[in-house]
């Protein structure tokens, strides 16, 4: 008799080998173990391996032969077995058991079972223990080491056992919370959560003292007690997340807070002053949307996840990516996910911080396993899904050692009406079903809304890491694009994302009025859950949807009949009332008002920042060529390759402009796709952000920002009428009035830029508290704040395939550069590694920026410009060498220079808004005639040699490109 | 001429699949899984059943394993007796993954099955593009071919043979693609030419019949000109390579 399963490859994977060279170590292999609740007999055993494993390449180990295949391959004498901690997401899981199920059908029902890794080590106990550092997460993953012999033992005597979440069997009554209580007392229930009958505490509901205050008034004003669910409720409803309380903000004078100003109010601006169609949906849905052509939408949503992949880079960025498909999902009547982007600001993983979330114990993860983590859990993500994701950039700074960035986004299609009806409007009617859909609800990620809008400090919960299950949702996702939508099946359809059902049902029972939910209706993956459990979790991949009640049974068998779930939970009603009931108690009865808008305003007041500028550095003498492989090879600019590769950037067969371009494969700046068979318009996509100036000041980082953002689209061939921009906010410290300051200043940007360029925010979202306070290696208590960072997302249509651009010019071209260079230097990569330059930061001037696009614009569509590279990080001499290492052509640079400006200033500083353009020569005058009156230097030509030369004044400096190749495709050190 | 794309559980390429049929003369129908479980007569209404590229079941218990034993236990011998009619089937991706965990290639013992996939040899998933050249011509799928250019884009893709199977695979000329390097030699395992380290550069596999093809490229995704990298500085075609897979479907039935 045996209940597990245990499985060794017998030829060496890939696993195994990158385990191997990491580790420097031949003596390593990998077994997939699977652990059964029930005893299986022989048979069963037999059966269920052969369906889970391939005799060609895996062995089965049993007692009679494990002594020996084990043996065969080395002499192990190490163990380590890593297993899924109860109630975390296992999908391997899941797969095992769905075969099973479906193979053995009923002589096999109701079992648990549990997946594992073990690996077997020939080495120290040093090794073993430094492998499961690298291979297993402890806030999620039980982490066992054993001899090898211990290990035999236990196999031989079948001392596996699965561990299932152990939760009491209580019978739930209703709990009333006395808030007439001090205000030392009712701080901590909004710091450590509210007080369980043993004393101890739920976890942080991040609710301050003013408003547990207003929720004290309310329910003395309607004469009864709180319940637990009630609090629990408005603290996800009114959490900085779902809120953002700062953003909407009393801030100085600005009465109405910098979203409706600045933000919003830059789109209002833009749209009165347009007076055209391109705007679709702002703001109000989950996802922004504009028109692509005549009969389709496309959206556009950005979400961060960057508490939760502190935790566990893997699940947090998994989590990251198809929660903001769901969004997707959820943009109107549910548009088809069509292409993901992802952008990650991480620290050096070459260095260790060594940072302690308590003193001396709790360590944060390493650096490189962050970033390891973060990379693969979009890579599973995006792939399973069956999403492109071409475009996306990695940043790396010490300031993001406590908290790293991780922003994903997904852009969606949708055709503009469906069965006649516009489907970007949606509306829950009196009377529908509320049906969920999709996975089912657990304790993952309680309390995910109200933690991510703190600081990560010693009490953040670790009950809210919670890993995506891709392929569940992808199942979910085809029912709802392509069965039920567009029968028009249901009134409206929203995603659980923070604040689970608490959340989705709350935001779409506005549209109705108000909701009637019973909880005990909700499909749990173990019992033994509190209401408020069940009402606030945030289990990944359900979608919540309003059915008229007269399809709810045909949508619930279209869902049935692709292997998901779909459960009737409750019903939208007029009044405008929330109620929860849980097997026919009543545990919370509010106000819609209330939920939604009773919560205090903030009242904000910002300072001058003291500048932090960087301490000067001594500028390193070396020659250009040196430089110039100084900074190709400078983490920020070095080729992401290894991160385009394996991120499946093809499927749905819609890549057009992929992100590696030119023979030479350069990591390009823009990316597009060409979604629809049908028609030739492509959607081009390009973010930026630039922290290392946030510091210096902000205005003129979001300045850069959203200038390069829609000077990416414009080079690769975007209709400058047709480029919309998302709005991506990671503060540090916004209770800190100079952190507020600039703030203020990066959305006053935001509005100056956006409505010069005329182009919309459309959608945005923001992470106000990125601090990490903890301890350092020696005990003493740290700090660190990430530099303000603005992501802004850029969204655009191009017209006609042929107003696509490349990046690789041909022999003979003539080589330009648009727009003028100023001594920019300051925060600069060349200020980072090569030293300190008396410089300016770089300034945006919009005017000249504008005209300089137009002018690119017209004369791309006229086909003037052969190749155009948009220059930012590294400047002109960077994006030199990347055309060369792109066309693997050689150029030739002439440095008269103008402006009493330096070889240096001129080739590295960081000036915005510029385009280095390759044209034949017999395009020149046309060219000219265009851009009369416009900033514009003939530097160079192609010359089809192997070499870059630079002629200064008589001197001649030449690399090869191949070298410069190799520098610009070295592997990043620790990754 | 009908095809059937199948759908389901994970599969994800089955609209593009479904599209490059279509533009060379196809009817076809994109059909989840369940349903053919639930009606495989259906089954007779097509030529072609192709099983498109995708992650079914997440390649969990490895890539096309759980999808295989899922047709295994419910539509096996439908799918034998669709083989050995006058009929074409293709997987691409993880299709050629499934087909060769059904043991529908290389189907030389009639054993499930005889070679295996693994993950790739550089650890990661590969999404890159690749020449290939077409070694067994009889094979309908790929009749007057010689080289393609064509993207992959697996984590497990490396191709694991026992060494007697290799020699019958050969002396039975049931090797359909190679990886082939820069100058038109094998890769040799060369990686980036061979993506992944599989077996002899093999890139797909047919049967002996050659009516089933089992091919790790993803043809769907090279169909236009456009999809072809770099393709500004050749528009002169309207199609990519893959396109001439599909036409060879088309012309068998012509």
């Amino acid at each position: 008799m045996t209940n597990t399963i245990q499985i060794l490859s017998i030829e060496k994977t890939g696993k195994e080998s990158s385990l191997q060279k990491e580790h420097n170590n031949k003596s390593i292999k990998i077994i997939d173990g699977y652990f059964f609740s029930r005893n299986l007999d022989d048979q069963k055993f037999t059966k269920i391996s052969k369906l889970i494993s391939n005799d060609v390449s895996q062995t089965i180990l049993t007692k009679k032969n494990v002594n020996k295949v084990l043996s065969s391959y080395c002499n192990f004498n190490w163990v380590l077995e890593i297993k899924f901690l109860p109630g975390v997401t296992d999908n391997i899981a899941t797969t095992v058991k769905e075969i099973i199920k479906d193979n053995l059908k009923s002589s096999f029902k109701s079992f648990e079972l549990g997946s594992t890794k073990i690996i077997l080590i020939k080495g120290r106990k040093e090794d073993i223990t430094k492998i499961s550092k690298n291979e297993a997460n402890p806030l999620i993953q039980t982490i066992k080491i054993y001899p090898f012999k211990q290990y035999l033992n236990n196999f031989k005597k079948n001392q596996f056992k699965i561990e299932k979440v152990k939760l009491p069997k209580k019978k739930y009554s209703k709990k009333e919370i006395n808030l007439d209580i001090s205000d030392y007392n009712l701080s901590l229930i909004g710091k450590l959560g509210i007080e369980e009958n043993d004393k101890s505490r739920r976890g942080t509901l991040g609710l301050d003292l003013e408003s547990l205050k207003t929720i004290r008034n309310y329910f003395s004003t309607i004469k009864r007690k709180p319940t637990d669910v009630e609090i629990e409720t408005l603290a996800q409803t009114w959490s900085e997340h779902c809120k953002h309380k700062i953003f909407s903000a009393k801030i100085d004078d600005i009465e109405e807070g910098i979203f409706k100003k600045y933000i919003k109010g830059a789109t209002e601006k833009i749209i009165q002053l347009r007076k055209d169609n391109f705007c679709v949906s702002l703001f109000t849905d989950n996802a922004g949307g504009i028109e692509f052509n005549k009969d389709w939408i496309i959206c556009h949503k950005v979400e961060t996840h960057n508490t939760p992949s502190a935790l566990d880079p893997f699940g947090g960025a998994i989590t990251g990516i198809v929660g903001v498909n769901r969004d997707c999902l959820g943009f109107g009547k549910g548009a088809k996910p069509i292409a993901n982007t992802y952008a990650y600001y991480l620290a050096d993983p070459n260095k260790k911080y060594q940072l302690y979330r308590q003193k001396n114990k709790d360590p944060m993860l390493p650096a490189n396993f962050i970033a390891k983590g973060i990379i693969s859990g979009v890579r599973v993500g995006g792939n399973c899904s069956g999403i492109p994701t071409p475009q996306g950039n990695v940043y790396f700074d010490d300031r993001f050692a406590g908290k790293p960035l991780v922003f994903c986004g997904t852009v969606g299609i949708i055709p503009k009406k469906i069965k006649g009806k516009l489907s970007h409007k949606k509306k829950a009617n009196p009377g529908d079903i509320i049906l969920m859909a999709g996975g089912r609800v657990g304790k993952d990620g309680i309390h995910g809304a109200t933690f991510s809008s703190e600081e990560l400090d010693p009490n953040s919960p670790v009950s809210a890491v919670q890993i995506g299950d891709p392929i569940t949702q992808k199942k979910m996702s085809d029912v709802i694009i392509r069965e039920l939508r567009d029968e028009n099946l249901y009134s409206s359809i929203t995603d659980n994302g923070a604040g689970g059902l608490s959340s989705s049902i709350g935001e779409m029972a506005k549209e109705s009025g108000g909701f009637i939910v019973n909880l005990e209706k909700v499909p749990l993956k173990y019992n033994g859950l509190y209401p408020w459990e069940i009402w606030v979790s945030e289990s990944q991949e359900r979608m919540t949807l309003a059915v008229p009640p007269a399809n709810v049974k045909k949508v619930i068998n279209r869902f049935n009949a692709r292997g998901v779930e779909a459960t009737i939970i409750g019903k939208f009603i007029k009044k405008e009332k929330a109620i929860v009931k849980y097997n026919k108690t009543e545990i919370l009865n509010l106000d819609m008002e209330f939920l939604h808008e009773g919560y205090p305003k903030l009242n904000l007041k910002t300072s001058f920042p003291k500048i932090k500028k960087e301490k000067k550095k001594i500028i390193k003498k070396s020659s250009l060529i040196d430089k110039l492989h100084k900074l190709v090879s400078s983490p920020n600019i070095v080729s992401k390759e290894f991160i385009a590769t394996q991120y499946d950037h093809e499927v749905q067969a819609t890549s057009i402009i992929k992100p590696l371009q030119g023979e030479g494969r350069v990591f390009g700046n823009a990316t597009a796709i060409k979604p629809l068979f049908d028609d030739e318009k492509s959607i081009a996509l390009s973010q930026a952000a630039y922290p290392q100036y946030a510091e210096t000041n902000s205005y003129d980082m979001a300045g850069c920002s959203i200038d390069t953002a829609f000077k990416n689209l414009i080079v690769s061939g975007a209709n400058s009428k047709k480029i919309a921009i998302l709005d991506n906010f990671c503060w540090c410290s916004s209770d800190e009035p100079d952190r507020l300051y600039q703030l203020k200043e990066a959305a006053k940007a935001c509005y100056d830029y956006a409505v010069a360029y005329q182009t919309p925010f459309i959608s945005g979202k923001d992470s106000m508290f990125n601090d990490f306070k903890g301890f350092d290696k020696t005990g003493k208590s740290v700090k660190i704040s990430i530099p303000p960072t603005l992501l802004i997302s850029s969204i655009g249509v191009v017209d006609k395939i042929s107003h696509l651009t490349k990046m690789t010019p041909d022999d003979d071209d003539i080589l330009l550069i648009l727009g003028n260079t100023h001594n920019e230097l300051q925060d600069s990569v060349y200020f980072k590694i090569i030293g300190y330059e008396k410089s300016k930061n770089p300034v945006v001037n919009s005017k000249d920026a504008l005209r300089t696009y137009r002018n690119f614009e017209k004369a791309n569509k006229l086909g003037i410009i052969n190749s155009a590279i948009g220059i930012d990080l590294g400047g002109i001499g960077i994006a030199l060498i990347k055309m060369a290492i792109a066309s693997k052509k050689g150029l030739t640079i002439d440095l008269k220079l103008k402006n009493k400006i330096s070889v240096d200033q001129f080739l590295f500083s960081e000036t915005q808004s510029r385009i280095l353009v390759s044209m034949k020569k017999n395009k020149l005058a046309n060219f000219k005639k265009i851009f009369k009156g416009s900033d514009y230097t003939i530097i160079g030509k192609c010359t089809g040699s192997d070499v870059v030369e630079f002629k200064d004044n008589k001197k001649i400096i030449r690399g090869k490109i191949s070298d410069f190749a190799k520098s610009y495709k070295q592997n990043i050190k620790g990754l | 001429m009908n095809v059937l794309v199948l759908s389901g559980y994970g599969i994800n390429c089955e609209n593009e699949t479904l599209h490059a049929f279509e533009v060379v003369g196809f009817k076809g129908k994109i059909v989840h899984i369940n349903d053919l479980i639930q009606n495989p007569k259906q089954l007779n209404n097509y030529q072609v059943f192709a099983i498109p590229g995708g992650f079914s079941y997440g390649d969990d218990t490895g890539s096309g394993n759980a999808m295989a034993k899922k047709i295994l236990t419910n539509l096996y011998d439908q799918l034998i007796d669709f083989s050995l009619k006058d009929k074409l089937i293709i997987g691409i991706c993880n299709g050629c993954q499934i087909l060769i965990n059904l043991g529908l290639v290389p189907s030389l013992n009639k054993k499930d099955p005889e070679v295996a996939m693994i993950e790739n040899k550089s650890g990661s998933y590969e999404c890159r593009w690749v020449d290939v050249k077409v070694n067994n011509n009889k094979s309908p799928w790929l009749k007057n071919i010689s080289i393609l250019n064509l993207p992959v884009a697996h984590q497990e893709g490396q191709l694991m043979i026992p060494i007697n199977l290799l020699k019958s695979i050969k002396a039975n000329n049931l090797i359909g693609l190679q990886y082939i390097n820069n100058h038109k030699k094998l890769a040799k395992g060369q990686f980036p030419f061979n993506p992944n380290g599989s077996k002899d550069d093999i890139a797909a596999l047919t049967n002996q019949n050659g009516n089933i093809l089992a091919m790790m490229p993803h043809p769907e995704r090279a169909f236009y000109h456009y999809h072809v990298p770099n393709w500004q500085n050749n528009t002169s075609k309207k199609f990519g390579d893959g396109y001439k897979i599909f036409m060879n479907a088309k012309k068998f039935f012509a």
